[in-house]
């Protein structure tokens, strides 16, 4: 199918283009508290995070339940604004590497700000002009995982897909309902399901109806939330090869956003594994399943069931996923790594959740005193419990790592002052060509 | 009829009997189309101290199986249209303890002796010479103490499975107080002591019947002392069986709310609520399915470790195949309400000998299968509206022939422990024109 209607768009695909560009992306939920709901505090479901997405290109985006994917798919499909950073859409690959030139200014000229201001105008998704954000809004689609939820239950499914196009004013009447038809039948239905209402159809019905909407304006770039999470293996092997011959006619960029290892395997050129807000890994797909770098993506891989295994063994990754209002220190996995060193950003919260998660002793807690994350006192009910914390921070019960970055251990009556190494938060390095890991280890 | 713990004649030595058995359940549902024949004449067994997995598309029947143990099914709109779940109460081993001897069959536990044969095997316990109930048949208030005691059930989402309204700790203490109220009393020290209302009053708290009334009469001082002790008994058990789920300190997460845990130690909770009474057979139904593959691979381990130390019978619901094979010994697939294969874990996947079977291990998007090639199994799942007699996966089904259409075919076994029904496995004497092979593909 061609875009009909639509003339006044440069041609996609060429290579010199990138569909998005998102650069240090953050978006910050405030916490509030009590009866005047002061804010106090903020859920960093996105922080600073970068990637891109080329023309026909499949990115995945992986990870833990609450690490961030949705509220970046979101961000990215301009349904919320973000705190930090930005979306970009539709640079050229010149005008891209520009735009990371600039970034990367700290201390930017009055010219230099202007330049980027402009461009701001242009491509940047919750600053963009007027005509620019047009564009874009035509450009950029979403399928949502339930698709239950994002149907409008009242609406027969000839307006549902049928919408955009009117809101867009791309066809009206009987011309509306032949275009329809036309969507409809790329996505495997007929003109026979043009009269009926959502609940009338199975989950994979649905989700083909979504898919049908999302197609309507010829977008360049689909934003898939676990489209086939709610589905059956069977009718997921459907979709999922419907999206890839949809993929191939009209050279779509898309963001898959799923859990499923194996099917992220099978559909992403490229993959990006967040935790807790922050991208550990990103790699073509091959490079993070053969040759992970960052002891999360194994633990992840590690995690996931595979028909093809040949042995039958699990490992879990033990521990819970970090509250993203107060994300760890250094290496936001370091709570949880196997491997972790003393420079992963050992902190005076990881004692605190070890108090916590042995019976009795977190009771005995009764002040945190911070000079800094890395330093600070802790007071307790009687002499013995802080000398009997001390004990136990000198002991085997503590992982290595975590007594050799502990620079001061001293106990003064019933208080125990500890001060870690203080780091930076561990960042980004590359690992080779188009792979990015942030880990203090270098296992190459 | 007492279940537990009864001091029957010893356990005869015969072969050791499945803990339960399905046979030729159906279970239907009134709707306004017609008859569905949810689960249409379904049989299997549950091997004592065996995981039997049970698999297939949403809607095939695999939660009104796991339902219909506990008549949990809600009639109407549904109907029992026949069948029976036969279900083997076991108790611990005397001679061994419950760490597994001859006598056990290694397996810790001893089923109770049929009441009608003694042993030597009757109608009623099936031939098997064991105390056998119909899970389908006996008393709502026999079933009552087999639920949650000798069975115990937990489901895809334990966010709708917990009371809101409780703390953890009120969870857990109305499985104690509900099935273990002697062994309360016994441990807080007030069971032979007291006499009169005071005793009374204590007995119907234990055993969970006390009215407001009651309870407030236990809060003042002349009662308080004996109802603290045991509350005291009860939280030391809600706590060993938190801490067997390895939750991070039960202690503290007893006195939390279902709503303040995170789904995995919300599921957590509802495993150990269904250990505490360390059930015959646990009942898994999608378990895991609102997880993440993190948490799950948790979940996984937990529940084989708790298995194998229970030596608890387990049957597993999951819509996932290659989650299965990690945790189960055997594995059903079922189909459109029926059986279609069952067989040992490993065979399942390295000689899947029904279509449908090779279908859905097909569909798994896999390393080997390139981008857009996924095997998908065409057309629907059909409509289980008054169904004629013929095979079920017919009109899916790339081998079917004529015969496919009109018979209907029955599991039967095609080697040790490996059972299909298919034509190209069975076929029918009588219909040469139109049998089904692999060799031949029709779509
Ligand atoms: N509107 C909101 N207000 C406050 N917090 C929010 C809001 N939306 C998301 N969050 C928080 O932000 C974090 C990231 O949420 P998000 O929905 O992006 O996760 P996800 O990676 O998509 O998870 P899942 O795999 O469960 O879909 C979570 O901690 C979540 O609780
Ligand atoms: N309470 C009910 N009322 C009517 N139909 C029901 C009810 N429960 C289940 N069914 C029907 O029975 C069939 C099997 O359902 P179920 O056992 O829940 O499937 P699954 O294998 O996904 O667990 C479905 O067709 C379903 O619609
Ligand atoms: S930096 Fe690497 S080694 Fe250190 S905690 Fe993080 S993942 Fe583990
Ligand atoms: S070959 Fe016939 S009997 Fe066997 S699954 Fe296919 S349709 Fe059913
Ligand atoms: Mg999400
Ligand atoms: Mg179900
Ligand atoms: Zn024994
Ligand atoms: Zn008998």
């Amino acid at each position: 199918m061609t875009a009909a209607g639509d003339t006044a768009r440069p041609p996609r695909g060429s290579r010199d283009e990138v569909v998005l560009a998102v650069r240090d992306l953050g978006k910050y939920f405030p916490i509030r508290e009590g009866a005047l709901q002061k804010v106090v505090g903020h859920i960093k479901a996105v922080d600073g995070v970068s990637f891109d997405i080329a023309p026909g290109q499949t990115v995945g985006l992986v990870g833990e339940s609450g690490c961030g994917k949705t509220t970046l798919g979101r961000c990215v499909a301009g349904l919320s604004e973000p705190t930090n950073g930005g979306v970009y859409f539709g640079l050229e690959t010149a005008t891209k590497e520009r735009l990371d030139s600039l970034l990367s200014v700290t201390e930017r000229t009055a010219s230099q700000e202007s330049e980027l201001e402009q461009l701001d105008n242009r491509h940047r998704v919750d600053r963009m002009n007027g005509d620019a954000w047009r564009r874009y809004r035509r450009n950029c689609q979403v399928v949502f995982q339930e698709s239950f939820a994002s149907l409008n239950p009242r609406q027969l499914v000839k307006d549902i897909v049928g919408r955009p196009l009117r809101v867009h004013r791309e066809a009206s009447g009987s011309q509306l309902t032949e275009r329809v038809v036309e969507l409809l039948a790329q996505v495997g239905l007929g003109r026979q399901h043009l009269y009926r209402f959502p609940h009338q159809f199975s989950g994979g019905q649905r989700q083909r109806i979504s898919i049908a909407r999302a197609l309507a304006l010829d977008p360049e770039l689909v934003i898939l939330d676990e489209p086939t999470s709610a589905l059956d293996v069977s009718v997921q092997a459907q979709i999922l090869n419907l999206l890839h011959e949809l993929q191939q006619e009209r050279h779509l960029a898309y963001l898959f956003i799923t859990h499923d290892l194996s099917v992220v395997r099978h559909m992403a050129d490229r993959i990006v594994v967040m935790y807790v807000g922050r991208v550990a890994e990103a790699g073509p797909t091959e490079v993070i399943f053969d040759r992970p770098q960052h002891p999360y993506t194994e633990a992840l891989l590690a995690s996931s069931p595979d028909v093809d295994a040949h042995t039958v063994d699990l490992q879990a990754l033990e521990g819970a996923i970090p509250d993203p209002a107060l994300p760890p220190q250094g290496c936001r996995f370091h709570t949880r790594c196997a491997v972790a060193t003393p420079t992963c950003g050992w902190e005076v919260d990881d004692v605190v959740r070890w108090l916590e998660d042995v019976e009795g002793t977190f009771d005995t807690l009764r002040g945190v005193t911070r000079m800094s994350p890395f330093d600070a006192w802790l007071s307790f009910e009687d002499e013995a419990a802080a000398a009997s914390l001390a004990a136990t921070l000198r002991s085997e019960a503590i992982p290595q790592a975590m007594r050799t970055a502990l620079e001061e251990l001293t106990v003064d009556a019933r208080r125990v002052r500890v001060r870690f190494t203080p780091v930076d938060e561990v960042q980004l390095t590359v690992r080779g060509s188009e792979h990015v890991a942030a880990c203090v280890l270098d296992r190459a | 009829m007492t279940l537990v713990g009864s001091d029957g004649p010893a356990p005869p030595a015969l072969a050791p009997a499945p803990v339960a058995s399905v046979v030729d359940l159906r279970v239907h549902f009134r709707s306004k189309a017609g008859i569905v024949h949810a689960v249409d004449g379904v049989s299997f067994d549950i091997a004592d101290g065996e995981t039997l997995g049970l698999v297939g598309e949403t809607g095939c029947g695999k939660s009104v199986t796991a339902r219909s143990f506990l008549r949990l099914v809600p009639m109407p709109p549904g109907i029992q249209a026949g069948g029976s779940i036969l279900f083997r109460p076991h108790r611990t081993c005397e001679t061994c303890s419950g760490n597994g001897c001859a006598v056990c069959h290694e397996s810790g536990r001893v089923p109770d002796a049929c009441a009608t044969c003694e042993g030597a095997g009757c109608e009623t316990c099936a031939g098997s010479g064991y105390l056998t109930v119909d899970l389908l048949e006996i008393p709502e208030q026999d079933l009552r103490t087999i639920r949650g005691n000798r069975i115990a059930m937990i489901f895809q989402d334990p966010g709708k499975a917990l009371n809101p309204a409780l703390s953890i700790r009120d969870q857990l203490a109305e499985v104690f107080y509900q099935h273990r109220s002697a062994e309360l009393l016994a441990a807080a020290a007030i069971d032979g002591e007291a006499g009169g209302p005071a005793g009374t009053l204590i007995r119907r708290k234990a055993a969970l019947r006390s009215r407001l009334l009651e309870d407030a009469l236990l809060s003042l001082p002349p009662l308080r002392a004996r109802r603290n002790k045991l509350r005291a008994a009860a939280d030391d058990r809600i706590v060993a069986a938190l801490a067997e789920t390895q939750i991070p300190n039960p202690r503290k997460v007893m006195d939390r709310y279902p709503h303040e845990l995170s789904g995995g130690m919300r599921q957590r909770v509802m495993i150990a609520q269904a250990l505490a009474c360390d059930p015959d057979l646990l009942i898994a139904d999608e378990p895991t399915t609102a997880l993440d593959v993190t948490v799950q691979a948790r979940i996984l381990e937990l529940v084989r470790e708790l298995q194998s130390r229970h030596r608890t019978s387990v049957l597993y619901i999951s819509h996932d195949l290659s989650l299965v094979r990690r945790v189960c010994d055997r594995v059903a697939v079922m189909y459109a309400g029926r059986i279609a294969e069952v067989a040992p874990a490993e065979q399942i996947f390295s000689d899947p000998s029904h279509p449908y079977t090779r279908g859905l291990l097909a569909a798994i998007p896999a390393t080997s299968h390139e981008r857009g090639r996924l095997v998908a199994i065409s057309g629907t799942v059909p409509e289980l509206i008054n169904p004629t007699p013929a095979c079920r996966f017919a009109g899916r089904c790339p081998f079917e022939a004529p015969v496919c259409r009109a018979l209907e075919p029955e599991p039967k076994p095609t080697r040790d422990g490996h059972q299909v029904a298919c034509f190209i496995h069975h076929p029918p004497r009588d219909a040469a024109d139109g049998v089904p092979t692999f060799d031949r593909q029709v779509r």
